[in-house]
């Protein structure tokens, strides 16, 4: 699926996980997105998120139409 | 945090008998929780740094597969740079290491998600054992399903109709990749799943189990860079507990070496029916408390 459209829903999705990771490792979101019961730093989110954004811009790139 | 009571014997046993288990399909895990309890040993598989204890087994066995596969991960690796700033995939490797992203990913997900979950399971050894009957159903079940589609009457013959890894389809993998979350069940195989995954995408068995053993690389590791750093701060004998992984490591190899040989012409089959058979013997031992 090639479309404008889509790659740059991906490459937004990207961002937010970006912005996600790095809220993990500060310890800035709240308990209520994580398995645990204290806010804080969550590690295993952080790198989940960070693998998530990269495959969210790799799929971004994937999806953006050639003019070739 | 409380001391796990593990000789270095047993450190070295649960090496020995996780590398040997972990890419057969009969749950590596489910053994580790099973056999131990079985055997009367007085260490809790509910203490915080157990898991780690068995990421760290677990790394030992990504070690040996990256090992067995070294040339493939540097094209793969190398394929998945090159693909992901390009945009497109030119060829089979480039394929594969985006094959193996789409598969790694739901694996990642779920694990995190239903991690405490999933580790309250690890204090049951009943729940394993009927897991592990579960397990030698699926197993069962994948090939019944493959005998279904196949054609020809010689074995070589019939693998012939099926694919290479780097054929099956992007959401076949996410499938495929999903399944390996069942494996954080223990009794449940993440070898057995994800093999018997590919063989319904229309896998060769041969194919269907280097697939399974590409895919288990990047999530054992995944798993092992944020679990071990909590054996390293829980005080236990690290350096006892790595000899038993580089076992885990030797014994790992060995296996997957057999199971790529047996895989060119055996099934599923012959370790369905002992999931069954060791998941019931086990509950039955538990349940009269032999």
């Amino acid at each position: 699926m090639k479309s404008n459209t889509v790659a740059v829903g991906l490459g937004i999705l990207g961002i937010i996980f970006v912005i996600a990771a790095i809220l993990y490792i500060v310890g800035g979101i709240l308990p209520t997105f994580t398995s645990s019961s204290a806010a804080g730093t969550h590690v295993k989110h952080a790198i989940l998120s960070a693998v998530l954004a990269v495959a969210s811009f790799v799929a971004a790139n994937f999806a953006r139409p050639r003019t070739v | 945090m409380e001391y796990i009571e593990v000789t270095f014997a047993q450190a070295l046993f649960m090496g020995l008998l996780q590398g040997a288990s972990e890419l057969f399909p009969v749950s590596s895990l489910g053994h580790a929780v099973i056999v131990p309890t079985l055997l009367h040993w007085s260490f809790k598989q509910s203490d915080p740094s157990f898991v780690p204890f068995l990421v760290l087994l677990h790394l030992g066995t990504a070690t040996a597969l990256l090992v067995l596969y070294r040339d493939q991960w540097v094209v793969i690796i190398r394929g998945f740079f090159a693909a992901a700033f390009r945009g497109q995939m030119r060829d089979d490797n480039e394929r594969l290491a985006m094959l193996l992203l789409t598969g790694t990913i739901p694996a990642a997900v779920l694990g995190v998600l239903l991690e405490n979950r999933i580790k309250a399971l690890f204090v049951s050894p009943s729940a394993a054992a009927a897991f592990l009957v579960v397990n030698g159903v699926l197993m069962l079940g994948f090939e019944w399903l493959r005998r279904r589609a196949e054609r020809g009457s010689t074995r070589a013959e019939q693998e012939q109709h099926f694919a290479q890894a780097e054929r099956i389809s992007f959401r076949a993998a996410a499938i495929v990749g999903a399944c390996q979350a069942l494996a954080f069940i223990p009794g449940i195989s993440r070898s057995g799943v994800t093999i018997g995954g590919g063989l319904v995408a229309g896998l060769r068995h041969q194919e269907a189990a280097r697939f399974s053993f590409l895919l288990a690389t990047p999530t054992i590791f995944g798993a092992g860079i944020v679990e071990v750093p909590q054996l390293f701060a829980s005080g236990v004998p690290v350096a006892e507990y790595a000899v038993a992984a580089v076992l885990s490591g030797l014994a790992a190899y060995a296996s997957a070496r057999f199971l790529l040989r047996y895989f060119g012409s055996g099934r599923l089959d012959p370790y369905g029916f002992y999931c069954i058979a060791a998941g019931l013997v086990s509950l039955a031992l538990l349940r009269f408390g032999l």
